[in-house]
């Protein structure tokens, strides 16, 4: 690129613009710090904000995340980069690291959008919902999702036909295709990793029959269905939009499972799974559905008398490993497991298969780094001093927060964020850099 | 009265439009006296509705807003600070909850559940008409804290409040900080051992200047509030005040201690706890041994006092079954020719901790489960304890394993004297750990202002866990005090003193000690700490003479609310 970048400069940059980045990013705020907010996707709120309710206290996502990241937008102190990367992420002196932000062009005005979606009804291009999780289609030029922050129109230029037919509909004149790849030199004195995590691609075992079978799903698609925003109306299942009435849960799909290089806990599928689970009897009263586990690992507070719960409202718990999935004329499926507490192997019929996967390191977090920043075995970002000091990381003025460092609930997210942002504050008082924004 | 009201029903995405008719509970107060607009959305907590309630104050001019969504314990503040983006005052606000209120509680009746979110939205316009612009109190913020209890946690959040240029006064009643984990040796997940680490924070600590340590200390009494809190401490046999703005608690747990004759418990020879268990592979050489004989053959017996089927314990301790088997392995590399007999209830050993369960079971330990309404038992035989089992992974089968030990995995209770919680007025769960306001919106908070809870007396927790935990409690309680001001509601209790008889009725009846006596002119009155006073009401109603009003909740507005609802 020969175009001439941007100087800015910040106290804190934050990379992750999920709860934990987020958490992080208010708590430096409010303590008079101006954050950068970088956030690679075009909305920030990360996974949380799409999720249906949360466990233990079944609060709706949506509600606690949405007022947070309209918090978070609107605070004087940060600025929000959406649909940004950081890389080269340097450190030059003691207190200063040097960075570039590469913000890729949205190609709408985010400013002059109202996010009245006429652009979405004329665009003729229909592609997968990544916010979805595939389960719908969206258009080319779309709002990426209904409590989405920004909230305005986002054109998808990969998918994009160049028809011309957004720029014609907007009212406000908002579109614009000369829009181009912008780069910033960053100045910064401390950085907050909350790269979170990836979910585990279930292609990867091919006997569950994922991607083949049409209903067999992923956790993350069931979240989607029964979420305040949820595609459709009710729950069903893709081959036929039956509405299903007996529902499988698979757990430790992709985690505790050294065949697919994931030996570790996702220390979350479980209570998802239980949540979900009674969810769905409060949703399709007439639906059985069974959990199928290694170990119920639900150790958090006020867990264990959740899956007693679930138990309760008549949530059936079997402990066996499936081992295989086979899909039925109807498209109901067969799932062969040794039911441990019977000592057999069985099999059992579902309309509906939902696996429960697993949680996977976000790898990008090491590569924004020109010096060498430390991963641990599994590809988490590196805790140096884990017992005394969870956020510090192998570079000084680095700090990680959130599952970018491990499994974690949201509880202990914002627990670690909490931590991350405290360790931040310290150093940059320390550092002797303070300048104080006197309200 | 010319009140410009603006109401917003929100559908909550379904949580509250799937049960009550959100468009008819609109039209019911369209065309009400006052009400100027009347609107639903989808999130009424979302950016650009927020945005949109802005707008629409502006330009209709309103003076009085109401949204009737969900419980205000979630957005009462949201909606508030909106309304004060509109510049109007924030107390002009008020909250109707038509979620939890009706949409849940009678998802059944979805007509009935209607009429009432009609009732609740009517009668929050009852009490808008009154609501008056009110001014928050400011009060001056100590620059200090006092973090009680200086295990992990406690010396973790005085360390990062140090950092932080905040005087910190750590308050510890044993002889010496470090807590629990001083008297650790070997932890999971880390190389380092317990004493060490808490070697390594205790130098740091005593090498800070706004850092003071009393130790065989405990607070007697407390009193003033957020921003001011005078401490009454007790060193050795002095007492004296400290005053803090903001007041750190960090009192950690108990190990359970099992009653008689729980699964052996000093009714079976050979039966001891983890913790017991955990000095005596610490303090023993070449040979594990017992009274004096060599232990071999070591039982674990998981969940002593935690997920009980019967008793008040029905929580999972969390830390307990990575702590065992990492006490395993220890035992197994340390000593010669031990086999150790897991009896679990389901290995519980999240994230990371996984590979060490993958390394016991690598090492040959044998792990057990029993079925959750089956626990296992254990009894003497040949003056040795003995397991029994029904066990899940042999299909059922029944098993007993005899051996020279028998280890109970106690897991962590609250501390057994509560002083610090009944001073601080701290709620508890139902675990009878201290409870927080919000577990992932304000999870180190509690619900008295200014007092933040960390580590493991919010509910057990590893030491990972604590030390995140104190980090972050350290966060909100350096926001707190550090801009040196700070606002309250403005919503309590107010006494008319001409009316007041002076029988101090509302005295006793006060949980928050905010109401005293004073002598005015030639009689004595009730008077109210204005930082102190949570605005609950209790006083109230034992008022003979009605010389107590709540601001915002005064007696017409809630009689204004009560006939509409009826």
């Amino acid at each position: 690129m020969n175009r001439k970048n941007k100087n800015i400069a910040y106290d804190a940059l934050v990379v992750g613009g999920g709860i934990a980045g987020g958490e992080a990013a208010l708590n430096l705020a409010n303590t008079g710090f101006k954050v950068l907010l970088v956030e690679k996707d075009d909305s920030i709120g990360g996974k949380m904000i799409l999720l249906s309710k949360v466990f233990p206290t079944l609060d709706c996502a949506a509600c606690i995340t949405t007022p947070k990241v309209s918090e978070i937008s609107r605070h004087p102190n940060i600025t929000i980069f959406t649909g940004s990367r950081a890389s080269n992420i340097k450190k030059i002196s003691d207190n200063k690291f040097t960075a570039i932000i590469h913000k890729k062009p949205r190609y709408v005005h985010v400013e002059d959008c109202t996010a009245c979606q006429k652009c979405e009804e004329v665009c003729p291009v229909s592609v997968k919902d990544q916010y979805q999780y595939n389960l719908v289609g969206r258009k080319a030029a779309y709002i990426p999702f209904s409590i989405c922050n920004p909230k305005a129109a986002v054109i998808d230029i990969e998918n994009c036909t160049l028809c011309g037919a957004c720029e014609r509909v907007c009212p406000t004149n908002c579109i614009d295709f000369t829009m181009e790849d912008e780069e910033y030199n960053l100045q910064t004195k401390a950085v907050v990793l909350a790269t979170g995590f990836n979910l585990f691609d279930p292609l990867k075992i091919p006997r569950y029959g994922y991607g083949t079978y049409k209903n067999v799903l992923t956790s993350m698609q069931m979240e989607r269905q029964i979420a305040p925003t949820r595609p459709f109306h009710t729950i069903l299942r893709p081959s036929d939009g039956k509405v299903p009435d007996k529902i499988a849960y698979v757990l430790c799909t992709g985690s505790r499972d050294v065949s697919v290089g994931n030996p570790i806990c996702s220390q979350i599928c479980c209570m998802y799974s239980i949540k979900q689970a009674q969810l769905l009897m409060g949703a399709l009263p007439m639906a059985d559905v069974t959990i199928y586990y290694l170990n119920i690992r639900s150790f958090g507070k006020g867990f264990e008398e959740f899956y007693e719960q679930a138990k309760g409202m008549g949530v059936s718990f079997v402990k066996g490993k499936i081992g295989k999935i086979t899909e039925k004329e109807n498209g109901n499926l067969m799932l062969r497991y040794e039911d441990i507490n019977a000592g057999k192997l069985k099999e059992s019929e579902h309309d509906m298969v939902v696996l429960s996967v697993g949680t996977l390191p976000n790898t990008e977090a090491g590569g924004m780094f020109t010096d060498k920043l430390e991963l641990d075995k599994f590809n988490f970002v590196e805790q140096t001093d884990l017992m005394a000091s969870p956020a510090q990381t192998s570079i000084e003025g680095v700090f990680v927060a959130g599952t970018a460092s491990a499994p974690m609930d949201i509880p202990d997210t914002i627990l670690s964020a909490g931590a991350a942002s405290s360790e931040t504050i310290s150093y940059l008082i320390k550092k002797g850099q303070v300048v104080w924004e006197k309200e | 009265m010319g009140k410009r009201i603006g109401v917003y029903i929100c559908h909550c995405g379904g949580n509250i439009s799937d049960y009550v008719d959100v468009e008819k509970v609109r039209l019911s107060v369209v065309g009400e006296e006052n009400i100027v607009l009347a609107k639903t959305t989808m999130f009424a907590c979302s950016d650009t509705n927020q945005k949109d309630m802005v707008d629409d104050i502006k330009e209709n001019d309103l003076d009085g807003v109401i949204v009737a969504s969900c419980s205000p314990k979630l957005h009462l503040v949201t909606f508030r600070n909106v309304t004060e983006r509109g510049n109007l005052n924030k107390y002009t606000y008020v909250h109707s909850n038509i979620r939890e209120q009706s949409s849940w509680a009678h998802s059944d009746n979805k007509e009935g559940a209607t009429e009432k979110a009609i009732h609740l939205v009517k009668s929050a316009i009852a009490k808008a008409r009154y609501t008056q612009p009110l001014e928050p109190t400011k009060v001056r913020a100590e620059k200090s804290v006092a973090v009680i209890g200086a295990g992990i946690a406690g010396l973790k959040a005085a360390l990062s409040l140090s950092d932080k240029d905040t005087h910190v006064y750590i308050i510890e009643k044993e002889s010496s900080v470090g807590g629990w984990t001083a008297q650790w040796k070997n932890l999971f997940m880390t190389d380092e051992t317990g004493e060490s680490l808490i070697k390594r924070l205790r130098d740091e600590l005593y090498r800070r200047k706004n850092v003071t340590v009393f130790t065989n200390a405990e607070v007697v009494s407390n009193s003033g509030s957020i921003g001011n809190i005078i401490l009454r401490i007790r060193e050795k046999r002095e007492e004296f005040d400290i005053v803090v703005g903001s007041v750190l608690v960090a009192t950690g747990f108990e190990p359970y201690s099992p009653t008689f004759g729980e699964f052996g418990f000093d009714n079976v020879p050979n039966v001891i706890t983890l913790p017991e268990f955990k000095k005596m592979i610490d303090h023993e050489k070449d040979k594990l041994t017992y009274n004096g004989n060599i232990v071999q053959n070591i039982s674990y017996v998981y969940c002593v006092g935690s997920r009980q089927p019967e008793g008040d314990n029905t929580y999972c301790s969390r830390y307990c079954c990575t702590a065992t088997i990492h006490a395993a392995i220890e035992a197994r590399n340390k000593f010669k020719g031990i086999q150790n007999f897991h009896f679990t209830r389901g290995v519980r050993s999240y994230g990371k901790q996984e590979l060490l369960y993958a390394e016991s079971l690598q090492g040959g330990d044998i792990y057990l489960q029993s079925y959750e309404n089956d626990l296992p038992t254990v009894f003497a035989r040949n003056n040795k304890p003995v397991v029994r089992i029904n066990d899940i992974l042999t299909g059922g089968k029944e098993l007993e394993v005899e051996s020279d030990l028998v280890v109970l995995v106690t897991g962590m209770t609250p501390r057994n004297d509560n002083l610090v919680g009944t001073m601080f007025k701290l709620p508890k769960g139902r675990d009878r750990f201290f409870n927080e306001i919000h577990m992932k919106l304000r999870p180190v908070e509690s619900v008295i202002d200014g007092v933040t809870i960390a580590g493991s007396c919010q509910g057990p927790k590893t030491i990972v866990e604590s030390v995140n935990s104190a980090l972050a409690a350290a966060t909100k309680a350096y926001a707190n005090i550090s801009k040196g001001v700070l606002e309250t509601d403005p919503q309590i209790a107010a006494i008319d003193t001409n009316m007041c008889t002076g029988c101090t009725d509302c005295i006793s009846e006060c949980p928050f000690d905010a109401i005293y006596m004073k002598k005015e002119e030639s009689k004595q009155v009730a008077v109210i700490n204005k930082t102190l006073c949570k605005g609950c009401g209790m006083c109230t109603p034992v008022c003979m003479p009605d010389a107590i009003d709540l601001i915002a909740f005064s007696n017409h507005e809630i009689m204004g609310m009560i006939d509409a609802l009826v």
